[in-house]
């Protein structure tokens, strides 16, 4: 019977064979972050107005973290979204916090400025915030719950609808299983 | 087959773990070997599978002085990895867990090895067996054995009835002793017949048969005795026997080739996994399963070649490199940019725009190709808002530099005002459109009778009008028609001029080329091209025909 040994010898090959192609196709850093539905990391973050703002000051409130830098191209496409998206929630329970990676202040002060961003924003000056937060592609963007847990988390440029949605989420303790993709830099 | 036994196994598997992993020295190092020790197993998170100690990025700089500061804090290198694994998952740990679910990578490869040395060992077992036992029934058989297996044998001689030769009634005789046998082994195996009479009556039958086997055999052989049927039965033989080793052959050779295209597409895939990452769009195992061409070394290495030719202004050489990574990546938007920004060069607005158009179409934030397209429409097209549009989009995307900055310069200069937009440049069209026929040249394109055979259905046909007194220079003007049909009526006016308000007038060179690739820069073995005979042509003249007749090498 040497066909039906053939046909056994593929039928335990081809599965390996394709667990391999699967293995190196995928992209690691995709795989789902641990940090969905646990607690958000508490920081304290010196904002460029030179105020310091500390996360737990934000408790009880919907927060949105965007991490970001002014040299990567996905956070200026999604600029003017996200101000716009804060113009439309700032009344409610909710808060927006931006937090520039591997930036300068200059730069960072100027791509402010030119997108007329006024929710807060601030510096990760030892990269351990986005440590913290297990960043590797920016934009960044993290939505927590009023009790501090991390609702969903989004890698890449994301666009105004998304944030309001995710934020409302968020206000209501929903936690969303998969993470968003969008383009984005890898941080240097 | 003899078993393993499980200490024998455990052995095996003892072995291989020590073997793999040696006892190291306990001595205490320092905090730079310590923080080097957590940070090799951490892996860069922007790296393509580099560790956090060998990578120069500064996302591992950052991670160096986090393992750093947590060591000087008391922490155990598992508790640090454990702090890294908590933000990124297991991921980032070059080395995965031994523990849970992760342990089965370590452990797997083991099992996988100990089975597959067992699997050989028991092939090669099976395989000395088979070939002891081949030679043990090559051995001679016990006499009554051999009268059996004769007296059994499918394919013997039929007896004629009716023949009174000693030979025929020889044969009637085996014939009947054999249906004897056959019952016998019946009535034996149905149980009617006790062990000690079965034996008996099979000897005597043995006999018998022993006598007549031989009486046949001592006969004169027969001239006409049949050789068809036996030798018919003889290849049958053969086939039966050599189907086996056929196969067996061709199992070697098959399990060979995979072997060998398993390794080699491993190698490929490891070696393309280790290496610094080219972009953010670049994959963890480069363009290997992943269809990403654009990031091939080949495709790489042509691009820098073409935009080297670019910056030293080489650019035949830069064409033919950008022709070869389009040729390997259609759609890579850098080297249609490059081409848009070669054609500008040579005076080719509407080629460029192609080009430009057909990079944005890939990627549509593509600075270079804003640029070029900007560019083209404010300076060439003189559509001012068009230009506009495309240069504040792309200031929009850049970061503060001199890049920026003369972005906001060229922004500055376009006039608010006036040019053409493309309303005006449609109506312009038409104007010329209805320009008298004096502003136009006009004829048939036909092809050569021996050259019709080779014509790519998909070429495209450039009609191209050069300023009469030399068939070198850029063009005046240019039209192209996607897959021609031939003969072919064509004109050529106004409309068709490179450069905006350059007149259409005078003696012109008139060329044609069918282009395979339908680029107008390349030029591709192949490609046919043909040109007016009696060049120059004044404009207004028709019947400017033309006959394709050459092919370029």
């Amino acid at each position: 019977m040497p066909w039906r040994r053939l046909a056994i010898t593929i039928f335990v090959i081809a599965p390996v064979l394709a667990l391999l192609a699967y293995g190196f196709r995928r992209d690691s850093r995709y795989i789902v972050s641990p940090l969905i539905a646990k607690p958000a990391t508490p920081f304290t973050v010196t904002l460029f107005d030179g105020r310091k703002l500390t996360l737990d000051d934000l408790r009880g409130k919907a927060i949105f973290i965007n991490f970001w830098a002014s040299w990567c191209l996905p956070c200026r496409e999604e600029a003017r979204d996200l101000e716009a998206a804060w113009q439309k929630v700032k009344d409610k329970n909710m808060v927006f916090l931006g937090v520039a990676l591997q930036d300068t202040d200059k730069n960072s002060s100027e791509f402010l400025k030119e997108f007329n961003v006024s929710y807060p924003n601030g510096k990760d000056e030892s990269g351990k915030i986005g440590v913290d937060y297990g960043t590797w592609g920016i934009p960044e963007s993290f939505f927590i719950d009023p009790q501090g847990r991390i609702t969903y988390k989004h890698v890449g440029g994301i666009r105004a609808a998304l944030v309001i949605a995710k934020l409302e989420e968020a206000a209501k303790g929903i936690v969303s299983a998969q993470e968003g993709k969008g383009d984005y830099s890898a941080v240097r | 087959m003899k078993t393993m036994s499980p200490s024998t196994l455990f052995a095996i598997f003892a072995l291989l773990v020590l073997f793999v992993h040696p006892l190291h020295a306990a001595t205490a190092p320092d905090l730079d070997d310590q923080t080097r020790a957590v940070a090799t197993e951490l892996r860069c998170v922007v790296c393509q599978n580099l560790s956090v100690a060998d990578s120069p990025s500064e996302m591992a700089q950052q991670m160096r002085a986090i393992v750093r500061e947590q060591l000087q804090a008391g922490k155990s290198p598992d508790e640090i990895k454990a702090f890294f694994v908590s933000k990124y998952g297991e991921w980032v740990l070059l080395k995965p867990k031994t523990t849970g679910f992760s342990a089965l990578l370590w452990i797997l490869p083991y099992v996988v090895l100990v089975l597959g040395v067992s699997a050989a060992l028991w092939f090669v077992r099976r395989w000395v067996a088979r070939k002891k036992n081949a030679e043990q029934s090559a051995a001679p058989a016990p006499v009554s054995q051999q009268i059996r297996a004769e007296l059994l044998r499918k394919n013997v001689e039929e007896p004629d009835l009716e023949d009174a030769s000693a030979k025929a009634q020889l044969l009637r005789e085996r014939a009947r002793l054999r249906n004897e046998l056959i019952d016998l082994d019946f009535d034996f195996q149905s149980g009617k017949l006790s062990e000690s009479d079965y034996t008996g009556l099979k000897q005597e039958i043995e006999t018998k048969a022993g006598t007549v086997i031989q009486q046949l055999g001592s006969l004169p052989p027969e001239p006409a005795a049949k050789p068809a049927p036996a030798g018919k039965s003889r290849a049958r033989d053969v086939k039966v026997n050599a189907n086996p080793s056929q196969f067996r052959r061709w199992q070697i050779i098959a399990g060979g080739t995979f072997l060998m295209l398993f390794g080699l597409a491993l190698g490929v895939m490891l070696t393309k996994s280790v290496r610094p990452r080219e972009s953010e769009n670049d994959t963890m195992t480069g363009d290997f399963l992943t269809g990403t061409n654009s990031s091939s070394v080949e495709v790489r290495a042509a691009l820098n070649e073409g935009k080297q030719a670019f910056g030293n202004q080489d650019f035949p050489k830069a064409i033919e490199a950008f022709k070869k990574v389009l040729a390997a990546d259609p759609n890579n938007p850098e080297a249609h940019s490059y081409m848009g920004f070669i054609l500008v060069q040579a005076g080719h607005g509407d080629g460029a725009l192609m080009a430009f158009d057909k990079a944005l179409s890939q990627a549509p934030n593509f600075p270079m190709a804003l640029w070029g397209k900007g560019m083209v429409l404010y300076q060439d097209k003189k559509d001012f808002a068009g230009a506009r549009q495309i240069l504040e989009r792309l200031l929009n995307m850049l970061p503060a530099g001199e890049q920026r900055n003369e972005i906001v310069k060229v922004l500055a200069e376009i006039p608010t005002t006036g040019g053409n937009s493309t309303q005006s440049a449609a109506t312009e069209k038409t104007q010329t459109a209805a320009a008298p026929s004096s502003a136009q040249i006009s004829g048939k394109i036909t092809i050569d009778a021996k050259l019709k055979a080779n014509v790519d259905p998909n070429a495209a046909l450039f009609i191209i009008a050069r300023p009469g007194g030399g068939a070198g220079g850029p063009p005046l003007a240019v039209k192209k028609i996607d897959k021609p049909v031939f003969p072919l009526t064509y004109s050529l006016s106004q409309e068709n001029v490179m450069m905006q308000g350059t007149p259409f007038t005078g003696k012109i060179n008139l060329t044609v080329r069918l282009d395979k690739d339908g680029n107008p820069v390349t030029r591709t073995p192949g490609d046919m091209t043909g040109e007016y005979k009696k060049n120059p042509a004044e404009v207004g003249t028709k019947n400017v025909d033309v006959v394709i007749d050459q092919v370029m090498q």
